[in-house]
């Protein structure tokens, strides 16, 4: 039997719609099941309209689903807004009050959540009641539930577990006389992997890029990032501290860096925009620093909890003039682990700043991670001041072919450590000579040769087929179903999934696409930004483009529709 | 010992003839010496400016970072390993203007750096205009009405924030900077030194002789540990501009709170993959 089952829950900001939805994934991934859950939220603290839509199968899932099978509404307008999406024959629980709007392709169960609640001890518990209500009809067994609130809550308070488990059997009771048509037997086979969001996979890999300094400014949708990394400090040596601004972020990671330690920042775009200074200082100072900018729809505040893929141009030419830097597009969160442990280690290697593109979406959104997670046993030092013959003749811009000069540290011994925004000579002096500025232009450019053998080509699935469909970032697990499912039904497509975005992987990309005959993007912006870079960096033009920007995840069925279109 | 020599650079210095950098530079020298610091257990951190190249002009380790941006960076450096001894050498359109935000919130955190700031009035380095201690009236070329902004005082803003130390120099009196200097680098947490000098090229107001007319060092009876009267002397009530320490009081600085760093710098742990095992098995969210 396959499971494949969307349920939506939904209420105001300030319900616990989160945290039910972390409830109900942790129930499903105890019992063996995949699940995501997609976090959606107003940029709000009370009221408003949030919801959170979990997918839960038998086999892997990594996009969200196009419609729902359950619904449990909190109040009447997540009803409203949501009962488009479900599917024929679906089910929404509604709230005993509005049981005036009967659409009839779905079915409406009422229960009064809040009244449920209340008898539980407290309003708040609504959500509890509801988790418990959805896990019923789905045939989840109710000590897998109870175990769950356990772990949730044990460390909390035990009036709170109480009340807890309360609310879930009512929530249970409230689903006995009602059937749900797609329930299944919940088989508890042992957990596949973890279940980890991308927040915190980003953070594991700040800590295994041996990451001893953070600095931020609060942005949704990154702050999670720095949350996690707060979460995990307290037993390793890294210090975090919240800055003024972006601006103050950025330099403290830069001075912090200078000084011989490993060090990050978390933003969104508006924050990467005031960073922009700071990180050409990072190029001309050739001071290793890694920021991650967590995309959200712009410009301006545009719509700060929602997800975007428009900052992949921005980022490559961020800065006045040009330089070399690393920027990398995970699009899970095994690669957002591993992709933030690898920019620490090349940026500090090639002292060049490394830029890691997040997104709502994948920053949000829980998954399960069947890759382990596991630090390094070395991280290799790359400063040099106990290997320096003559410190007294110290040069911090040192000419070498490499372009890449010995980076002593300062205070650290002998060797005196200028390092200078200023074009400088390689003492680290300020210069005005057209021949050292020449020649300063074209060393730290020299290390784009072997940057480049660091990119790692991107990845291919099903090879060898007419058409591709090519994307980047976190469109990885829509692009991979909507690949798959075009194949069932006939289409020869295959599937591009690019994660080293810059350098840009050009030869490995210029192979693929002589092989096709129509390739398309799928992205979330509204000018193909990969599709350009594709075309500027290989001379390959997309057939076309897939492309969505209302600041909501892409889905497989939206691609779907979409290359269907487009091939008719 | 050291010596004032260990720190001299033959870096060639193209400040105008007469500036009042030399003398600060002098004193900054003298004072490290002073107090035995070799140059390679310094960094002078610097933003944009005249004052901001310093760093240039005497054996150190230094980063010459952005306009406005020295603290933020000395910040960072300072966290990452506190066991170095930061200077800031900035001016007042760099610590005042453009890195007014930083400078409130650096003192609010009580960082150890000593800050030197080379305050003369008006921006040097952009040939002119009007920077924000510039006097209320000061005619520039493109001020030509004269400055409408009233004048920042720095002493009353790092007082009104509580700064552990507060003192103003002049750029004509070398020993009592030197003195100054010393104190600031000794002073465990942040330390403001707002040194008044002259620009010999574009500000025509507050010259050599006007600041000479005017600077008194502070009378001996003043209680350095007392903000409200540090306060008052800094808001000023007549033409004499004192110098000398306003206030001194130490607290714990910024590193001293964090306890993870009371056993060594975040720079000497090694890596300790052992560490991180537990947290990245660790199992949900």
């Amino acid at each position: 039997m396959t499971v494949d089952i969307s349920v939506l829950i939904g209420g105001e900001a300030g319900q616990g719609i989160q945290t039910v939805g972390l409830l109900m994934a942790r129930t499903c991934h105890m019992a063996g099941l995949y699940v995501m859950a997609i976090n959606d939220f107003e940029s709000r603290i009370r009221g408003g309209h949030s919801f959170i839509q979990l997918r839960i199968s038998d086999r892997p899932v990594h996009g969200p689903a196009r419609k729902l099978h359950m619904m449990a509404a909190l109040d009447e307008r997540t009803y409203g807004l949501h009962q488009p999406e479900l599917t024929e024959g679906g089910l929404a629980l509604i709230p005993k009050d509005h049981a005036d709007t009967m659409a009839q392709h779905h079915r409406c169960k009422m229960v009064d959540f809040e009244g449920l609640a209340k008898k539980a001890g407290s309003s708040i518990l609504a959500n509890t009641v509801a988790a418990g209500t959805c896990l019923a009809l789905l045939g989840a067994p109710f000590d897998l539930f109870e175990n769950v609130l356990k772990l949730t809550f044990n460390q909390v308070e035990e009036k709170r577990l109480a009340q807890n488990v309360q609310a879930a059997q009512y929530g249970y009771t409230a689903a006995e006389d009602e059937t749900f048509k797609w329930s299944w037997h919940w088989a508890m086979t042992s957990p596949k992997g973890r279940l980890v969001d991308g927040a915190q996979a980003v953070a594991f890999g700040a800590l295994a890029g041996d990451c001893r300094f953070s600095a931020f400014y609060p942005m949704s949708p990154a702050t999670g990032i720095i949350q996690r990394l707060v979460d995990m400090a307290q037993t390793v040596p890294l210090v975090i501290e919240q800055a003024e601004d972006e601006i103050a972020a950025v330099n403290m990671v830069i001075g912090a860096a200078f000084a011989g330690v490993r060090a990050m920042t978390a933003t969104s775009g508006g924050g990467f925009s005031l960073m922009t200074e700071g990180l050409g200082l990072a190029a001309i100072t050739e001071t290793p620093i890694v920021i991650v900018n967590s995309q959200r729809p712009g410009p301006a505040t545009g719509l700060p909890t929602r997800t975007a893929q428009a900052d992949l141009q921005f980022v490559i030419h961020a800065s006045q003039d040009e330089f070399p830097r690393f920027v990398f597009a995970p699009g899970t969160p095994f690669e957002a682990f591993s992709v933030t442990a690898r920019a620490f280690e090349l940026s500090e290697r090639f002292q060049v700043p490394a830029i890691i593109l997040m997104d709502q979406y994948l920053n949000d959104s829980l998954f399960v991670a069947e890759e382990s997670f596991e630090a390094p046993e070395t991280v290799a030092p790359y400063t040099a001041d106990d290997d320096l013959e003559d410190p007294a003749g110290y040069r911090r811009y040192a000419l070498t072919d490499s372009g890449i000069s010995p980076r002593a540290l300062p205070c650290k011994g002998p060797a005196l450590v200028k390092a200078c925004s200023d074009e400088h000579d390689e003492e680290g002096h300020i210069t005005e000579d057209a021949d050292i500025r020449d020649v300063m232009v074209t060393k730290r450019f020299a290390k784009v040769a072997a940057m480049r053998k660091e990119i790692r080509p991107p990845e291919v699935i099903h090879a060898g087929s007419d058409i591709l469909l090519i994307c980047w970032g976190s469109m990885r697990g829509a692009m991979v179903e909507a690949v798959n499912q075009l194949r069932v039904d006939d289409i020869n497509c295959g599937g591009v999934h690019v994660v080293d975005m810059w350098p840009f992987p050009d030869a490995a990309l210029s192979e693929i696409l002589e092989k096709v005959t129509q390739f398309f993007v799928v992205e979330q912006n509204q000018s193909a930004q990969l599709g350009q870079l594709i075309r500027q960096q290989t001379g390959c033009q997309y057939t076309d483009a897939v492309l969505k920007y209302n600041g909501r995840p892409m889905s497989a069925g939206e691609i779907i529709d979409a290359i269907k279109t487009k091939l008719r | 010992m050291v010596s004032t020599n260990d720190y001299h650079s033959d870096y060639p210095n193209h400040w105008c003839p007469g500036c009042g950098n030399f003398g600060i530079l002098d004193a900054m020298k003298s004072a490290l010496a002073g107090l035995d610091l070799p140059p390679e257990k310094i960094l002078i951190v610097s933003g944009i400016g005249q004052a901001a190249k310093t760093p240039h002009f005497l054996q150190c380790n230094c980063f010459h970072s952005l306009h406005g941006r020295a603290l933020p960076i000395a910040t960072g450096a300072k966290i990452a390993n506190h066991h170095m001894t930061v200077l800031v050498s900035t001016g007042d359109g760099d610590c005042y203007g453009e890195g007014g935000n930083h400078f409130m919130q650096a003192i609010r955190r009580n960082i150890d750096v000593t800050v030197l700031a080379h305050n003369n009035g008006v921006y040097g380095l952009t040939k002119g205009q009007a920077s924000p201690t510039s006097m209320e009236g000061m005619k520039t070329k493109m001020q030509p009405g004269g400055v409408i902004a009233g004048a920042f005082n720095p002493l009353a803003v790092a007082l009104s924030l509580s700064a552990g130390f507060v003192a103003r120099g002049f750029s004509g009196e070398g020993d009592q900077l030197s003195d100054l200097i010393q104190a600031g680098i000794r002073h465990r947490g942040f330390a403001l030194i707002d040194i008044l000098q002259p620009c010999v090229s574009f500000n025509r107001v507050n010259t050599h002789k006007w600041y000479k007319d005017r600077v008194a060092p502070i009378e001996k009876s003043h209680d350095e540990t007392d903000l409200i009267t540090a306060l008052r002397l800094a808001l000023g009530t007549d033409d004499r501009i004192p110098t000398g320490i306003f206030h001194r009081r130490e607290s714990p600085s910024y590193t001293d709170r964090i306890d993870k760093l009371n056993d060594k710098p975040l720079t000497d742990h090694r890596y300790r993959p052992e560490l991180l095992k537990a947290l990245l098995t660790d199992g949900y969210p």
